[in-house]
């Protein structure tokens, strides 16, 4: 579903990523785990299309489409997600019409109909039930006042009304005490089928304790170090990321 | 006209000589005394230009080489009701006053809490009636096509709200010449009785094919206690110039809430200067100006404290696409003695082209101790972070910029008390953003 090719990205004049290798397939999770600076929100926001952010080198395949070349707008549509790690606040844009008009760009550019308003105001009080969310939500501008732990539920309940094939998840997990950790992995989880992927990046390990995933990988320097299955979390949890890099260098 | 008038130093403008013209076919009326000196002294002072301190941002060498004529007292045919952007359903209004040309087309004697006169009538029967709200006349570069209105107004509405009005009274300023040399001057006064409350708002809107310069100028004055909500809404087309000045004197614990809307004209300039003359009088003044196509939008506010514990709080929101230019100027003044003043003035831009300017200039100027004024000015464009977290949901850039730019206003547009007025605003605003289609959808 993805491939990503010794991608290099540089920001503000600085090389982040130094050629980045990772495919990801229908149906699975991967963690990408690493220290801070380590290039991890960088790499989602080049797969979402950031334009300050210039890529300098490699290439990323979207189901066999060249991705790099899409505006943001067209991944989105092409079935890509990305949950911020901090989600802007628009005051005075509403939180419900800007997820109708996100639902209904999907569907005009998969040449389906638009959402009959009443369809979607049930859709969407059933994912904020699940998501656990109040009302007061469909009432508010985006992100408006929210607290960090309702902006990250809110990234979720978005990624689970447009159904993304590939969702990348940066740090959703962070700031969220652990009630909130769990009904945001249960989003998640909902969303775990053959035809779709996701992609966690995150600092701990304790968010794959409820999203278990299926390869977990260790960004540090701009590169993939070590990739491995979920006991790679574990092994990180209790050695710290040095260890990755000097087993590296050695 | 019987007054005599001393030559000007010349040279004259063609402007000026063809204003002078039109005072010559003026008939003597029971306010010539005061037309006259305001004549005399329009003439004196010429008009406005870019060295006047108000007048920096607008051109009117133009202007001064056209010679105008009065525009007709009526139009041709019929108001045509896609001329007026019909700002309130016939159900949301106290009534509806007409004024073509500045000339009012007489409704019913009145509404309910609202004595309806036109002026030419009421200068005959009582001309003290009109002429305190004529006097005193202005120097200042802000009030100089105040003067020449004065001077030259045949016409016009006075309004005494006497009682609580509910529903919002509607006048409705037709422009519509006879040819591309027209001048027009609209004259409204409005004095809220002690006590009193009333929304009024005032539309111009152009009908045919040339709309003529357009140099109005309301007079409102609250006594005691009263409340008034006002708006101008200017929506004229893109060939248009509109020069309005706004004068507002407040007296004691009166409170007003003024909205200058711009959603159209080709050059407009608005003027509001505010007395708040006594103690406890409040004014929340709300700007929305939008520069569309090649318009060129410049406001000028100035608000006098002149008694303590006098409060404003002005709101402008300025943008900019294409290639027009959004000039907001704002003055506070804080007079001797006007202890415990409180004034805020917020006022932002936001660029939506590279051809597009925006000049924002809060003022303060206090004389006054133990005051409270605060102002604050930013220009911009879209915030980058906004943008891309709207894209990245799949919107169009369009839909993405004008829910953007739509929030930007909010500010102004909650402020409106009356709900229709604000539908009918945000639906004009909303034509003149990028993918109007699917915003109208947001509503």
């Amino acid at each position: 579903m993805l491939q990503i090719t010794n991608l290099s990205a540089r920001v503000a004049g600085k090389d982040i990523l130094k050629g980045v290798n990772l495919e990801v397939r229908a149906g699975e999770v991967h963690a990408i785990m690493g220290p801070n600076g380590s290039g991890k929100s960088t790499l989602a926001q080049v797969l979402a299309g950031r334009e300050d952010y210039e890529v300098t080198g490699g290439s990323v395949t979207f189901d066999g489409r060249d991705l790099l070349a899409l505006p943001p707008e067209q991944r989105a549509r092409a079935g890509l997600f990305l949950g911020f790690q901090y989600p802007v606040e628009i005051p005075g844009v509403n939180n419900v019409y800007l997820l109708k008009a996100a639902l209904n760009a999907k569907r005009k550019a998969a040449g389906e109909p638009e959402v009959d308003a009443y369809e979607f105001l049930a859709l969407i009080r059933q994912k904020m039930k699940l998501m656990q969310m109040s009302d007061s939500f469909l009432t508010r501008g985006v992100n408006e006042g929210f607290s960090g732990g309702e902006k990250k539920r809110n990234e979720v309940l978005q990624m689970l009304v447009l159904e993304p094939k590939l969702a990348i998840l940066d740090e959703t997990d962070s700031g969220l005490d652990i009630d909130a950790l769990k009904v945001v992995s249960a989003g998640v989880n909902t969303l775990r089928d053959p035809k779709r992927a996701v992609v966690l990046v995150t600092h701990y390990q304790r968010l794959l304790d409820y999203i278990v995933p299926d390869q977990v990988h260790v960004l540090s320097g701009g590169r993939i170090l070590k990739s491995g299955d979920r006991s790679l979390a574990l092994e990180l949890e209790r050695r710290g990321y040095d260890w990755v890099a000097e087993s590296q260098v050695a | 006209m019987s007054t005599a008038l001393q030559s000007p130093a010349p040279p004259m403008s063609a402007a000026l000589r063809s204003f002078a013209a039109q005072w010559q076919t003026r008939s003597a009326d029971s306010l010539s005394p005061v037309r006259g000196q305001a004549m005399k002294r329009f003439l004196e002072l010429g008009l406005p230009s870019s060295r006047d301190e108000t007048w920096r941002y607008t051109n009117l060498r133009s202007l001064a080489a056209q010679s105008f004529v009065d525009a007709p007292r009526r139009l041709a045919g019929e108001i045509a009701p896609n001329a007026a952007l019909s700002l309130l359903g016939e159900a949301d209004r106290a009534a509806s006053l007409i004024v073509v040309n500045g000339y009012p087309i007489m409704p019913p004697s009145g509404v309910e809490g609202i004595e309806i006169h036109g002026l030419r009538e009421l200068a005959h029967s009582d001309p003290d009636a009109v002429k305190r709200f004529l006097e005193p006349l202005s120097d200042a570069d802000q009030q100089r096509w105040a003067l020449l209105n004065t001077a030259l107004f045949v016409d016009g509405l006075y309004l005494k709200i006497t009682g609580r009005v509910a529903a919002p009274l509607v006048v409705l300023h037709v422009a519509s010449g006879e040819g591309a040399d027209n001048i027009a001057y609209p004259r409204i006064i409005i004095e809220a009785a002690a006590g009193s409350s009333a929304t009024i708002v005032e539309q111009y809107v152009a009908q045919g094919e040339h709309t003529p310069l357009s140099n109005s100028n309301t007079h409102i004055a609250l006594r005691r206690g009263a409340r008034l909500e006002h708006y101008r809404v200017y929506a004229t087309d893109a060939g248009a110039t509109h020069i309005d000045s706004l004068n507002i004197r407040q007296e004691q614990d009166s409170s007003c809430k003024q909205f200058t809307i711009v959603l159209g004209g080709g050059l407009v300039r608005s003027t509001l200067e505010a007395e708040l003359g006594q103690r406890g009088a409040s004014l929340d003044s709300y700007s929305l100006l939008v520069g569309h196509e090649a318009r060129h939008v410049d406001c000028v506010n100035i608000v006098t404290h002149g008694a303590p514990d006098t409060h404003s709080n002005q709101t402008a929101r300025a943008i900019a696409g294409d290639m027009s230019r959004v000039i907001f100027n704002s003055k506070v003044i804080v007079n001797a003695g006007a202890v415990h003043a409180h004034s805020q003035q917020s006022c932002r831009g936001l660029l939506l082209s590279k051809t597009a300017e925006i000049d924002t200039r809060p003022q303060l100027e206090i004389h006054a101790d133990e005051v409270k004024c605060s102002h604050g000015a930013t220009t911009g464009r879209l915030d980058p972070d906004m943008l891309f977290y709207m894209l990245s949901r799949g919107l169009d850039r369009d839909t993405a910029q004008s829910l953007l730019v739509y929030a930007f206003l909010a500010d102004v547009l909650t402020g409106m008390s009356v709900p229709s007025a604000r539908a009918a605003i945000e639906n004009s605003l909303i034509a003149q953003l990028p993918d109007s289609q699917t915003l109208r959808k947001f509503r």
